[in-house]
């Protein structure tokens, strides 16, 4: 039955957007997603589509052949697409926050060859910040890059990489200045080819869910590459030019988390009307009632903080704060929401047959990537001083 | 090659059987609170018919027409986003109430008045009275050949080579132009709307014309013309019952099975 998958988006143009993907989402992703998920196989076909409809451009200006859509529009296919699997909308997160920075802080010689790249299938991106010894702390990377004449040699290691294996080029954060303080001017981000010498692709992680998409170590062993690979241009600016891209990155995985807890709320609501215990659908029973209800409110907060957060961005205002709020609240009460989609399925809930058992393992990883929960908490305290000076 | 496409928004065939009403004494259907209509699941197909032989072609043109409620704009916007260059809403408060001979009649009007088509194509009927008339109506109002549950098309012949789908098999026909097709679900699957024909779609201004812009009066259209008025409407009751054949052998059941049925006379 169709449902309004466009709820609470307020461009009508966006809208008609998400519909189709939202229909696109129903008839392709979820009758195909666990199969894939359980073989944990890379869904060429589903990459197919969402290219086919033109998804890798969504972000991209005009003029390069993108499509030029709001973060409100962005939002909602990422919504749809975590309805159907999560992964989807992981696979274009990275690939979305650099074709940002790109456009935002790119020269514009990094502009006119990536940017049309982007668009088609041709060319996806990764981003490259956690190591071994630093991810929340991504200031504390031990990765160089020494100038050497008018190239840089990057050496070091890098962990956690989505899209680590078959990206075509590497946003990759460096530091040209281990000794400057404070510790972000010495930070440089490259744009690396993935045919670059000395720039080797590692093991693919084994993990609990997200699965499909690959997530990687990469290591630089004097990796050589242009100072024009420099994005921007000039040392020291990529600490900055990453963190706004981030921003990007929480409306997506805030987005993520809402699509998720819309997927088994979906299945919660309509069981609990089928099953029946005690005489009645489980539904009559008030302790039913009242679960379901909480997760409904739940979602629907969660759906309105990502959309102010990506509305507050398309207006060009500052949106750390409602970006990192709706990251927090969207993947908190995913995981909440899946757990007590869980409690209304009873035992079928933790069996390999339905969908739930993907979600739960999938709904942990959003509040761990694209900074944890704990570090959304101390962006947000940082704003809200940043507000209240006294 | 110009080529009209007629697309029908309708409610929605999967809406739950507890939430279908009608109003058995207004003759009509109460639409589902909260289940938004669908585009007539036949029609996309016709609009993909249409996409396929203008790209064989390399160029022509491709209108959409509905006739429904405002809300039919949605159907229309949807053939637009496949790929369709222009469309036309046929809404009148007269419309409201008309039968399939009406409809067709009045899409003929529309075709006619946007100059004529060298194809019409068509779902193979809608999936709310699925009758499947109007395809046969449009053709006999145009005074062309119509060929109904086409599974395959391409230009050839006569002027077109249609596959048609019969109970046990195809059947394959050649059709001089202009002439009506109506395209069934055979056909294979339409292709999902390119973001960026959304958006151009989104661009496009929707022609709306009442009845009086087709030049039909108040004696040719509404419910007191409607050659074939509606008698009544209800949801039928379905009741079923279960029997339990007994018997100490598969071979005996059997047997007892073939007795019941042969007594019901249902074989
Ligand atoms: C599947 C997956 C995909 C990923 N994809 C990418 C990718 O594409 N690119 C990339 O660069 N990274 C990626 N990551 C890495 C991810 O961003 C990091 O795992 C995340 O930022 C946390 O860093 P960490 O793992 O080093 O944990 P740590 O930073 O070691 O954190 C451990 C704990 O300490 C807490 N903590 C840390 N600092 C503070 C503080 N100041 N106050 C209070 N608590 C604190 C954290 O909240 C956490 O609870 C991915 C991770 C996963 C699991
Ligand atoms: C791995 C596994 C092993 C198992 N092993 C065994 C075994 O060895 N032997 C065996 O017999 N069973 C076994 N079970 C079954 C298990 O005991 C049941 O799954 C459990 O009792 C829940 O029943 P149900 O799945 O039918 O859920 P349901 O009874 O359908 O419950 C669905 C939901 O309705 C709620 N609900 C039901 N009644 C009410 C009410 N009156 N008021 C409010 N809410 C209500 C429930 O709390 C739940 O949230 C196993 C299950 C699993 C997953």
């Amino acid at each position: 039955m169709a449902r309004d998958y466009a709820a609470d988006i307020l461009d009508p143009l966006a809208r008609d957007v998400v519909n189709n993907v939202g229909v696109w989402v129903e008839k392709e992703v979820r009758p195909n997603a666990s199969e894939f998920e359980h073989a944990d196989a890379f869904p060429e076909p589903l990459l197919k589509g969402m290219s086919d409809m033109g998804l890798f451009g969504i972000k991209i200006p005009e003029q390069y052949g993108g499509l030029d859509l709001t973060f409100e529009c962005y939002a909602g296919v990422c919504m749809e697409l975590a309805r159907g699997w999560m992964s989807l909308a992981g696979i274009i997160n990275t690939h979305v926050l650099v074709g940002y920075a790109i456009n935002e802080y790119g020269t514009a010689e990094q502009k006119q060859y990536y940017l049309p790249k982007l668009v088609e299938p041709e060319m996806r991106c990764a981003l490259s910040i956690t190591e071994p010894d630093a991810g929340s702390d991504a200031q504390a990377i031990k990765t160089t890059a020494r100038r050497d004449g008018d190239d840089y040699i990057i050496n070091g290691q890098k962990m956690w990489v989505t899209n680590g294996h078959r990206a075509g080029v590497y946003l990759v954060m460096t530091k040209t200045d281990p000794a400057a303080q404070p510790r972000h001017k010495g930070i440089t981000a490259f744009l690396v080819p993935h045919d670059t010498p000395g720039f080797v692709k590692g093991k693919k992680f084994d993990k609990l869910g997200y699965k499909g998409v690959e997530t990687t170590e990469l290591s630089f062993e004097d990796a050589r590459v242009p100072a024009s690979a420099v994005l921007g241009g000039s040392e020291g600016s990529g600490f900055q030019h990453i963190m706004s891209a981030l921003e990007v990155g929480r409306i997506n995985v805030a987005a993520r988390g809402v699509g998720v807890a819309q997927a088994a709320f979906d299945d919660a609501i309509r069981y609990a009307q089928k099953r029946e215990a005690f005489g009645k659908p489980i539904f009559e029973h008030q302790a039913q009632q009242l679960r379901l209800a909480e997760m409904a409110t739940k979602i629907r907060a969660a759906r309105l903080l990502t959309f102010d957060a990506a509305r507050k961005k398309d207006a060009g205002e500052r949106s750390d704060l409602d970006a990192g709020m709706a990251k927090l609240f969207s993947t908190e009460i995913a995981q909440e929401v899946v757990l007590d989609s869980m409690r209304i399925h009873g035992g079928v809930a933790y069996g390999k047959e339905l969908p739930l058992e993907r979600y739960y393992r999938d709904a942990p990883l959003m509040i761990i990537a694209e900074g944890t929960s704990d570090i959304q908490k101390i962006v947000i305290a940082r704003s809200l001083v940043r507000d209240y000076p006294v | 090659m110009n080529i009209i496409v007629c697309v029908k928004q309708i409610p929605d065939p999967e809406t739950p059987a507890a939430s279908f009403k009608v109003d058995e004494a207004a003759k009509k259907v109460i639409p589902a609170q909260g289940i938004a209509p669908v585009v007539n699941p036949y029609d996309p197909q016709a609009t993909e018919a249409a996409l396929r032989l203008k790209e064989a072609d390399g160029g022509g043109k491709v209108t959409v027409i509905s006739l429904g409620p405002d809300s039919a704009r949605d159907a229309i916007k949807h053939a637009l986003a496949m790929g369709a260059d222009e469309g036309v809403l046929l809404n009148d408060p007269a419309f409201g109430d008309i039968d399939n001979f009406q409809t067709a009649n009045a899409l003929a009007k529309a075709i006619e008045k946007l100059g004529g088509a060298d194809l019409v194509l068509m779902g193979r009927a809608s999936a709310d009275w699925d009758m499947g008339v109007v395809p046969t109506g449009v053709g006999q109002a145009l005074n062309v050949p119509v060929v109904t549950v086409a599974k395959a098309i391409e230009k050839g012949g006569a002027g077109l080579k249609v596959e048609r789908v019969l109970d046990d098999g195809f059947q394959s026909v050649e059709v001089a132009l202009p002439a009506v097709v109506s395209v069934s679900n055979e056909f294979g699957e339409p292709r999902y709307p390119q973001l960026r024909q959304i958006m151009m779609a989104a661009k496009k201004t929707v022609q709306v014309w009442g009845a009086a812009d087709l030049g039909l009066g108040a004696d040719e259209v509404g419910a007191a013309n409607r050659a074939m008025p509606l008698e009544a409407l209800y949801v039928p009751k379905v009741e079923s019952n279960v029997e339990i054949i007994e018997g100490d052998t598969p071979e005996e059941k059997a047997a007892v099975l073939a007795q019941k049925l042969r007594a019901a006379k249902l074989v």
